[in-house]
């Protein structure tokens, strides 16, 4: 939290939803506490977790519900959703299916969610596509095409591109439904904290709510951070939710 | 579920209704409001399969080996034998001092009690006691135990009972060997016979991954030792697994939380999975072999979460553990399909695999779905959603200013409590705690969870108080979890109350303060807001489903597209619930002595399948649900006469059994209460085309799909191509002789019923409504005429003169003949306006100019078209029609082109179009256009005016069937260059066929249709035919009608009437040489 600095503080509501194993949770957790593990728990109904965003002008308080991504879990969304001020709609690069799926959640939020929600459409697991080694990205649609050569020596290629959603492709469905459009890789940490300041920069102004000034008491919700709700605290005790604060800032 | 209800009404026809109590037998008859029926509650009660049912209750007197007497009822049922005591009687209330045991009498389960599987009896003994008291002696499976059972009833009551329990101890025999497997596997036998190989028992039973990988927590904090020699204790006194007495002692070991390797066997048994196991032994086994290598969705889903199931416990870090996992979620989603696999099932099944064996883990996860937590884990999840509603509406009325806070902070409850209950706490609170409350949850039920919820609210209330958001709320909550074994009072001066943990204090508040939440209660409540949630998912799962059609559906409107999801799910649930319910009749029918028990268990479990909201079933429409479909959305697809298939036996019968009660009746008829829909060759060819994918079903997109292939885009162009498509069956583009033959058909079965044509069109006799048949039967055989005229022969060659060229010609003068007259006939019927003058303007655009061109053709029929004409009537010469000249044809023909444009499409109805289908059967009397046209005709009976007009429309049909006989024969009489006088016999015959496959057409009719039969004497004659049968039925309707015995008379009489008629037979008198004129000849005999 930076002190002293009356820049106005607001929270900012934001879903995250995509097709199960996307890494939905791992997006938030690169996002929050700059973390990734390898084996997470699903995610059961939703987990919850808070992270600042310091913008030149204001600081941005995301309330990230981070959502169940697995078919069933779809009818519980709205309750999740409601009230959202953003959505992260998460596919995953690697994987046709998840782009079908998250274009349906972009359909369901621009019908169902509060209207000017602001939505970003991000592809990740970037660090399994040939990009990630520092190809362009014009890269995506030839390799798409080449996927199927590329499979077949797939035992001596160790480079192997498993992209399977071309840049071009997303993006222009993106740019079609007016989305903001990343792709990022959680695992690397590519592009993660620039999807959330793009969402903080785009949530316009008048819709912000602004809480009471910095320091508000409320040291408790911050301390949330870092560790999913409902999540872990299992047979490990010690992995108390206490390693991240308000402070940590994009 | 069809093999439960089976299953259900097999016990229930076991049940000897003598030997229940007046009273029992009253409650069995009927169901508790909440949807609850007796044997439910007994087998909740007692953990029963659900194979049991009561079959006699007495009151009784149960003296333990220990020295304690209790009073309560003894049950039986098919294969257990169960007590409860009904007050906590004479014992010795030894407490523990533990804080957690404060089993209320209200709230705590029954205070002892038995579940004993009859195969675990070794003996009963008829006591010798005082002669007015009869009392039985059981001894067990494990012979150091022996019940005595005090009976306080009648003698002859008493006597019953055993007579009974007599019976079905023999009928359990056979369940020796699975007895002895199971009690082999138990942990607690190891327990007491001290780790010794006593009964051959040489390793340590499976108790879990906790053995190898340790169970979570301490030890030693846990006093897990000193529990194990309770336990031990408890178990040598009261038996164990199977045979095992619960006294109120047993429920305090378990409040204090189970020893480790001890906790996976009693989890089971108070469950009851082990009940399931027991008769069950090699199911887990079997269903691994049989679906070893097979692949699902679900087995996808699970393969994705096996490595994150508790991932910080050692066990699933390891092959071996993520081994049993995978083997347990798989054997379960292959047995239970509808369910499959839910993100969640793998924490569960997880934490259980610590502490009990695959195959126990596989039961106690089919108990759990089934009945601990049923609908969590479901393709909709509605028990998860409904629960949630639940947890809300009792935090309301416990908590009312914590719930008015939450509700004018906008928190939304669930979102915190939802993941408690889905996960069983095994995901919010550490694990060693979780598995205290599973403890008491698989004891009590499904209470304990909104108990603890609850009582988790409560102990936070005063912080949750002041925050305001959802954030807070749960960041409170966490923390909370999280120093669960902390202190409770931690400034306390009270050493005592200082050691007391936060998890203590918990326990306590959620079962003393919370007594009050009974099982009942829950009961209760998941009743009432079933149907709200039910209809929040259903409403939510038909815009989801409606928005992911694909894009076919783009081409219909929301509302046509709402329509048809409504219509497809009330179809297939609507059948599957009455093929449902036949199957049980016909099961109840077979044994007369089955009780209404099972019927109002099978109709509970057929509800608890018709709907969206509990999850799919079958998502997928045979032909039969397709055909049924179809009837409630066009009114060609319903049937004409309506098949007797219904017994009047079977539903009578049906009627009393159900009309004593509060039970729906349920309509026996395989189509229900709705009109019974066609069946027609042009049904099949629908179907085959919307099934795109061969599955000999029709998912809702296949529907949508299809419908909008059809009312998508009313072009009609493409709705030419679409029919045309139908027909040709190989795909190359050319429909053949037959394909044409049949296409015809389907034209006049769709408008059988009559269509809305627009003023103008063909409406040279058409009724005052509109509505036109005749019109269209007469651009039918245009079309086929047409057809053959401009259909490529499929070999290059021409015609060899294998037959008589003579004849040939003949027929062809006769082909001329017909098409002139069918234009005069046309000009006769409607002088002032000849046919094309009167195209409306739509007809107008892009077909006009081939239409018109193709009337002109037609109307200066010249030889070389007739020759083809001609040829198309040879066999020999195969031949067929394109695309366009099937199209050109259609647009030759006004009426066709009408019909292609919009009528086809109109003739199906979705919402837009509103209900076309008022009074199922109905159907045809109430749509068809003679109510008003003549004044008798509301004199005539509504049925029999509706008997007269179907038997048009089955003479239309026929006609079109006749038309092709006709052609054939004709064929075949020029090949053979056959005697006239044959036709005589092969008439007649036919005219036999034709009763046998129309029963329904009455004598008169037959007459009529022999009348116009004998007219045809080949397909372009057909308008001769069609014209006089019409003209006939029109104005000798009043007279067949007042003719009470339908003589034939009547409508010969009123026939030469028609001038159409006179005309036909004058015309085709006219041509007498031709080889087939005999038959015209006859007609004129017939007709006068």
């Amino acid at each position: 939290m930076s002190e002293g600095g009356p820049k106005p503080s607001s929270s900012v509501k934001l879903v995250l939803l995509g097709e199960a194993a996307v890494g939905k949770s791992s997006l938030v957790l690169r996002f929050v506490n700059d973390d990734f593990q390898e084996n997470r728990e699903p995610t059961i109904g939703a987990a919850f977790l808070t992270q600042k965003c310091n913008l030149p002008n204001r600081t941005i308080k995301f309330e990230i519900w981070d959502t169940a991504g697995q078919e069933r879990f779809a009818s519980l969304a709205p309750m999740y959703y409601r009230n959202a001020q953003s959505a992260l709609v998460v596919y995953d690069l690697t994987k046709v299916s998840s782009l079908a799926k998250a274009k349906h959640w972009v359909a369901e939020l621009q019908r169902q969610a509060s209207p000017g929600i602001v939505i970003a459409l991000v592809g990740n697991k970037l660090d399994l596509t040939a990009q990630s080694t520092g190809l362009e990205s014009s890269m995506g649609g030839l390799s798409l095409s080449s996927a199927t050569a590329g499979d077949n020596d797939d035992d001596d290629d160790e480079e192997e591109d498993a992209r399977q959603i071309s840049t071009a492709e997303a993006k222009a469905y993106a740019e079609e439904e007016g989305l903001l459009f990343f792709e990022t890789s959680a695992k690397t940490g590519h592009n993660v904290q620039e999807v959330f300041t793009a969402i903080a920069n785009a949530i316009p102004e008048s819709t912000l709510k602004t809480r009471g000034g910095p320091g508000s008491g409320r040291a408790g919700a911050g301390g949330a951070s870092g560790e999913t709700f409902g999540g872990s605290g299992g047979v490990n005790l010690s992995a108390a939710g206490e390693t991240h604060k308000d402070g940590c800032a994009c | 579920m069809l093999s439960l209800s089976s299953l259900l009404s097999k016990a229930s026809s076991l049940i000897d209704p003598n030997i229940l109590p007046p009273s029992l037998l009253n409650q069995v008859n009927g169901s508790s409001p909440d949807g609850q029926t007796p044997a439910v509650l007994f087998r909740s009660n007692f953990r029963l399969p659900d194979s049991e049912n009561p079959l006699a209750v007495i009151p009784c007197e149960l003296s333990l080996p220990t020295g304690e007497h209790y009073f309560g009822r003894l049950h039986l049922s098919e294969s257990f034998l169960c007590f409860s005591s009904t007050a906590p009687s004479s014992t010795s209330g030894a407490s523990s001092s533990s804080p957690s045991s404060s089993s209320s009498a209200t709230a705590g389960p029954p205070s002892c009690g038995f579940t004993l599987p009859l195969v675990a009896i070794r003996r009963v003994e008829r006591l010798h006691s005082r002669s007015y008291l009869f009392a039985l002696a059981v001894t067990t499976w494990h012979n150091d135990q022996k019940l005595t059972l005090q009976f306080n009833s009648l003698r002859s009551t008493c006597e019953k009972f055993c007579e009974a329990l007599k019976k079905n101890l023999r009928s359990q025999m056979s369940e020796m060997k699975n007895l002895r497997m199971l009690v082999g596997s138990c942990y607690s036998e190891w327990l007491v016979s001290g780790g010794k190989t006593k009964d051959g028992m040489k390793e340590e039973p499976d108790a879990g991954l906790g053995m190898v990988w340790r169970y979570p927590g301490d030890a030693k904090k846990l006093r897990d030792r000193s529990k194990m020699r309770l336990w031990a204790e408890y178990l040598r006194e009261n038996g164990r697994n199977i045979t095992l007495i619960r006294q109120p002692t047993f429920h305090k070991l378990i409040r204090v939380g189970l020893p480790n390797r001890l906790r996976g066997e009693i989890w089971e048994l108070t469950s009851g999975s082990l009940y399931r196991r027991l008769f069950n032994p090699t199911l887990y086994t079997d269903t691994l072999t049989e679906f070893s290598g097979r692949h699902s969705l679900s087995i996808d889903e699970i393969e994705k979460d096996l490595n994150r199931s508790l991932p910080e416990y050692p066990g699933f870090q390891s092959e071996e553990g993520i081994g049993r996992l995978r083997r347990v979620l798989s054997a379960y989603s292959w047995r239970n399909p509808d369910v499959g696999y839910c993100q969640a099932m793998n924490i569960v099944v997880a934490a259980l695999l610590i502490y009990m064996s695959e195959t126990q883990a596989f039961f106690l996860l089919s108990t759990l779905c089934d009945r601990l937590v049923p609908g969590y884990y479901s393709q909709t999840m509605y028990g998860t959603l409904l629960d949630q509603r639940v947890f809300e509406s009792l935090v309301e009325k416990t908590m009312p200013i914590l719930w008015e806070h939450l509700v004018k902070s906008d928190v939304q409850l669930s979102v915190v409590s939802l993941p408690w209950f889905l996960s069983l706490f095994i995901n919010s609170m550490p694990l060693v705690f979780a598995f205290r409350v599973l403890d008491v949850f698989f004891l009590e039920g499904p209470k304990v969870l909104f108990q603890v919820g609850l009582a988790i609210l409560r102990i936070n209330g005063e912080e949750l108080l002041d925050v305001t958001d959802d954030g807070a709320f749960i960041s409170i909550l966490k923390n909370y979890f999280l120093r669960l074994d902390e202190s409770a009072h931690p400034r306390s001066d009270n050493e005592k109350l200082r050691a007391v943990t936060r998890f203590q204090e918990l326990m306590v508040v959620a079962f003393r303060e919370f007594s009050g939440i009974t099982e009942q209660t829950i009961t209760d409540q998941r009743q009432k807001h079933k149907d709200g949630v039910l209809s929040s998912i259903e409403s939510f799962a038909k815009r989801t489903t409606l928005r992911n059609l694909g894009p076919e559906s783009k081409r219909l409107s929301t509302n046509d597209l709402g329509y048809i999801y409504d219509r497809f799910y009330k179809v297939l649930y609507e059948r599957q619930e009455r093929l449902a319910a036949i199957e049980a009749e016909r099961e109840r029918l077979s044994d007369k002595k089955i009780m209404s028990s099972a019927r109002s268990i099978s109709e509970k479990s057929m509800n608890e399948k018709g709907r969206v909201g509990l999850g799919p079933s079958s998502q997928l429409m045979d032909y039969d649900y397709f055909r049924e479909f179809l009837a409630g959305i066009a009114k060609w697809a319903i049937a004409d006469t309506p098949s007797q298939l219904q017994t009047p036996n079977m539903s009578n019968s049906l009627d009393a059994q159900w009309g004593n009660g509060r039970k729906k009746s349920i309509n026996l008829n395989p189509w229900g209460d709705n009109a019974e829909p066609a069946d027609h060759e042009f049904m099949h060819r629908l179907f085959r085309r919307w099934d795109t994918d061969f599955r000999s079903g029709l998912s809702l997109q296949d529907v949508v799909a299809g419908l909008a292939g059809i009312k998508g885009k009313k072009d009609i162009m493409e709705s030419i191509s679409y029919f045309f498509e139908l027909y040709d069956d190989d795909g190359d583009g050319k429909v053949d002789r037959e394909g044409i033959l049949r296409i015809s058909e389907a034209l006049l079965f769709i408008t059988r019923r009559g269509w809305e044509t627009p003023l103008g069109i063909g409406d040279q006799s058409r009724g005052p409504e509109g509505r036109t048949t005749d019109p269209f039967l007469n651009s039918v055989s245009g079309f086929i005429r047409r057809c053959f005229e401009y259909a490529d022969p499929d070999h290059a060659s021409k015609q060899e003169t294998n037959t008589g060229v003579e004849g040939m010609d003949e027929l062809v003068d006769l082909l001329d003949l017909a098409s002139d007259d069918d234009d005069d006939g046309d000009g006769d019927a409607t002088p002032k306006s000849p046919v094309k003058e009167k195209k409306p303007p739509a007809a107008a655009k892009d077909g006009a100019d081939e239409a018109s061109d193709a009337d002109h053709d037609n109307g200066n029929n010249t030889r070389p078209s007739a020759m083809s004409a001609n040829a198309a009537l040879d066999p020999a010469n195969p031949l067929h029609i394109t695309l366009p000249t099937f199209r050109m044809v259609v647009l030759a023909d006004e009426v066709l082109e009408y019909f292609f444009e919009s009528g086809f499409a109109d003739s199906i109805a979705l919402s837009t179009d509103g209900p076309k289908t008022p009074g199922g059967r109905s159907v045809s009397s109430s749509s068809f256009p003679f109510g008003n046209s003549t004044p008798a005709a509301g004199i005539a009976g509504a049925k029999g005016l509706r008997g007269v007009l179907d038997n048009i429309v089955n003479d239309g049909l026929r006609v079109a069937q006749e038309v092709r006989r006709r052609m054939d024969e004709a064929q075949k009489e020029l090949e053979r260059n056959a005697v006239p006088g044959k036709y005589k016999d092969e008439e007649d015959e036919e005219g036999g066929d034709g009763d046998g496959d129309a029963k329904s057409i009455m004598e008169q009719d037959r007459d009529l249709l022999k009348g116009a039969e004998a007219s045809v004497v080949d397909e372009a004659a057909k308008d001769l035919v069609v014209k006089p049968k019409t003209a006939v039925v029109r104005e000798g309707m009043v007279d067949v009608d007042t003719d009470a015995d339908g003589d034939a008379d009547g409508i010969v009489v009123s026939a030469p009437e028609s001038p159409t008629f006179s005309m036909a037979t004058t015309k085709i008198g006219d041509g007498p040489e031709s080889p087939t004129s005999s038959i015209a000849t006859r007609v004129e005999f017939d007709a006068s």
